[in-house]
């Protein structure tokens, strides 16, 4: 089993819906505006702004960025206390209560999808009644990322037991795939010859983000075709 | 301070540099046994716990090695 | 013994800051503490509020404290490496040089040591390094070898230290109890000589090897992630040469301060810091061929990633910085320390503080600009050190001078036993040493 996301940039419109999905899912913390514009504004789904072309057929768009959940991460090759690791199924997971916020992953992400907490994490007046009660909130100075939203894959694996059947293809979907109302990014089991992502993985307008760094994400986009 | 206990105060600092030294040691050597069972890099690993531990012990060596020449090296007791 | 420090000694002059310390002593003492205890608190209040205090952000996610880990680490390797090759190498004029060098190396290893907790965002679970450290991580590589050296120059700087405890011990310097305790028995006999010198013989050999891992495991935290400026496989060596590069000038700095202060004119000779400079200005040299090769092979090869930071550093944000740096460690010094009129004490003093802020500036240019330009299309971030950030660097050289100044306080900074050994016999086994170099007398016909 080998969980993995495809993003269609032909049917993403890069309204950002996951990207506020994926924060409200998870409690990422909402950082002051001063703070975000010193840059730490915490998103674990951001919205990359790429530029195509030059100025008179210049093309601007929003892609989606969670982390690419790499089979050979170089995160996790770097911390020294085993906060960071890749799970049997392929995910990236973090540990926080292990974290001793060193930030040496964050430094060795080429994709730099890693947020820290560099104040203690805040919510506005009100939200900060109302998070996820299954996402635990982080304490201050660890490090943080997209997880492929891991617990609904907890608590789908224990539906599936107490229904006594395996684990079906929608049953364990991201907040962001959930939220996508283009159907865009779509989830599921990359080793899984019925999973719709094992297809769409094969497609020939697959691409991976910095593919020859050989970190092998397991984050494909499918580019737009005129 | 009389002789006796600055002699056992020098008797115990090297003690404790040798307890300070086998603890790095089995630092180390603990740190291997996770690395070789999270299956991470245990060559590395191997490597370099090759080359800290004896560093380690060659200090404590040598540090033990003066202290031991030096007290026998002494002249006989001259004035009481 | 209790009138034993009337007796006039040899070399009083490097017993005096010790018997006579003076008032001016403890009013920098004070103010040191003032600058330190200070520190202290901002550094509670990192630790009380997080991280969130300093200047560093997404993607600049390392500043200062990193910057000054490696230069603090970098300067350590001025005493131990360079008074172990002099020592090996048997140059005599070493002999009041060494010992200065050493202790550099052991206070400033403490406190770059410390650097990389002082920026953990959980300082309180050091112990996870412990219990579930990984060796996979370069950071653990760096835990033992930082461990290794600072053990080890420490062990360096006491042995030969041993003689000289003794002899303050025997003039009844107060306190006592700690020269007794620390001299080990010495009464230099013949056999306890023996000792001391198979001892340091073995240390010396086994302290070079341990100082050039050091620095370049210190690298290995860059080159060992695929970060376009960082992973590069010079950074070892230019790391390495980088630190004694850095280390000679601080030599260079204190040598120069302990002459005035102390009035050391009578050991300190115009022919030590000529010959000290001479090595700093062939380091200046290889200093810049590294980089040179650096950036050349960078731009040469043209890949976007890695021009993005080469640029960044040549015409970007960082060029003050970058042409500054070249200024300091390349240009400035080969000027004044080319020419035999200008090297002077002040004109080497110059230098050395020249060089000591460009290498400074080049761990700065090493670490912020691959952070600051990720290879995804990011906003780039600017770093500006916060106060909190400004104010540890102090306190860390703050704590560098006090450590210093205890140790002069308490301890002769030349080595006095290493002097008197040099006045009675260097000149016989130079002679000798001279003489084996020589051809021999005539071409040996005996055998035929």
């Amino acid at each position: 089993m080998k969980w993995g996301m495809v993003i269609d940039l032909q049917k993403c419109t890069g309204c950002g819906e996951c990207a506020a999905a994926c924060k409200l899912e998870n409690n990422v913390a909402i950082v002051e505006p001063r703070e975000s514009e010193m840059g730490r504004t915490m998103l674990w789904m951001d919205m990359l702004t790429i530029y195509e072309g030059e100025y008179p057929r210049l093309r601007v768009r929003q892609i989606p960025r969670p982390c690419m959940h790499c089979d050979h991460p170089p995160c996790t090759k770097v911390c020294p206390v085993r906060a960071t690791y890749m799970n049997e199924e392929g995910i990236v997971a973090q540990i926080y209560p292990q974290c001793i916020g060193c930030r040496y992953c964050m430094a060795a992400c080429p994709y730099t999808v890693k947020s820290f907490n560099w104040y203690k994490p805040s919510f506005p007046p009100g939200m900060d009644r109302a998070t996820n009660p299954d996402v635990s909130v982080r304490p201050v100075g660890v490090v943080e990322k997209c997880t492929f939203c891991i617990h609904r894959l907890q608590m789908a694996k224990e539906q599936a037991k107490f229904e006594a059947r395996d684990l079906r293809e929608g049953d364990f979907q991201p907040a962001c795939a959930d939220s996508c109302p283009t159907g865009a990014i779509v989830f599921g089991d990359l080793e899984n010859r019925d999973h719709q992502v094992n297809h769409l993985a094969h497609s020939p307008r697959a691409e991976k983000l910095l593919e020859d760094l050989g970190t092998e994400p397991k984050v494909i986009y499918l580019k737009e075709v005129d | 301070m009389n002789k006796k206990t600055i002699e056992a105060l020098q008797v115990l600092s090297i003690s404790l540099i040798w307890v300070l030294f086998t603890g790095i040691a089995v630092w180390i050597v603990s740190l291997l046994r996770e690395s070789l069972r999270l299956h991470d890099a245990p060559d590395a690993s191997v490597g370099i716990s090759i080359i800290a531990i004896p560093v380690f012990f060659t200090l404590a060596s040598i540090l033990t090695y003066v202290f031991i020449g030096l007290r026998k090296g002494r002249k006989e007791e001259s004035e009481p | 013994m209790e009138h034993a420090s009337a007796r006039p000694h040899p070399d009083a002059a490097l017993l005096n800051p010790i018997e006579n310390p003076g008032r001016t002593y403890y009013y920098i003492v004070v103010g040191l503490l003032v600058i330190i205890l200070y520190t202290g608190f901002v550094y509670f209040r990192q630790l009380w509020y997080g991280l969130g205090v300093t200047g560093m952000a997404q993607p600049v996610t390392w500043g200062f404290y990193i910057i000054n880990f490696v230069f603090f680490i970098g300067i350590s390797h001025a005493g131990t490496l360079i008074s172990a090759i002099l020592r090996l190498s048997k140059a005599e004029w070493r002999r009041p040089i060494t010992r200065m060098a050493e202790v550099i190396t052991a206070i400033v290893l403490a406190i770059g040591g410390l650097h990389p907790i002082i920026d953990l965002g959980r300082p309180d679970r050091i112990s996870h390094l412990f219990f579930n450290g990984r060796l996979q991580s370069p950071l653990l590589w760096d835990v033992a070898s930082i461990t290794a050296y600072f053990t080890a120059s420490t062990i360096y700087l006491y042995i030969p230290l041993i003689p000289d405890i003794a002899i303050l011990r025997d003039r009844g310097v107060k306190p006592r109890w700690l020269y007794e305790f620390l001299s080990w028995g010495w009464q230099g006999t013949e056999r306890q000589h023996k000792v001391l010198d198979r001892a340091m013989n073995i240390l010396m050999v086994m302290v070079i090897p341990i100082a050039v891992s050091v620095h370049t495991i210190i690298s290995y935290i860059f080159a060992m992630t695929v970060q376009p400026g960082w992973h590069s496989t010079i950074f070892g060596p230019y790391f390495v040469v980088g630190a004694i590069f850095s280390g000679i000038a601080a030599i260079l700095v204190l040598m120069i301060v302990f002459r005035k202060v102390f009035h050391l004119e009578g050991y300190l000779k115009h022919i030590h810091f000529n010959y000290l400079s001479i090595l700093l200005l062939i380091m200046s040299l290889i200093w810049f061929y590294f980089t040179f090769s650096e950036y050349l092979t960078g731009f040469y090869g043209h890949e976007p990633n890695e021009m993005r930071v080469f640029w960044y550093k040549f015409a970007g944000d960082f060029a003050p910085y970058f042409w500054a740096m070249i200024v300091c460690n390349f240009a400035l010094p080969v000027a004044i320390l080319c020419n035999s009129k200008t090297r002077t004490i002040p004109g080497i003093l110059i230098a050395s503080i020249s060089v000591i802020i460009g290498m400074w500036m080049e761990r700065l240019i090493i670490v912020v600009p691959s952070l600051a330009n990720p290879r995804l299309p990011y906003p780039t971030g600017i770093y500006i050190p916060s106060h909190t950030e400004w104010m540890l660097f102090l306190g860390g050289i703050s704590v560098f001078i006090l450590g210093y100044m205890i140790f002069a306080r308490f301890f002769p900074v030349i080595s006095i036993w290493e002097i008197e050994e040099g006045r009675h016999e260097s000149a016989k086994i130079v002679a000798e040493r001279i003489t084996s170099y020589m051809p021999d007398p005539e071409p040996s016909a005996t055998g035929e």
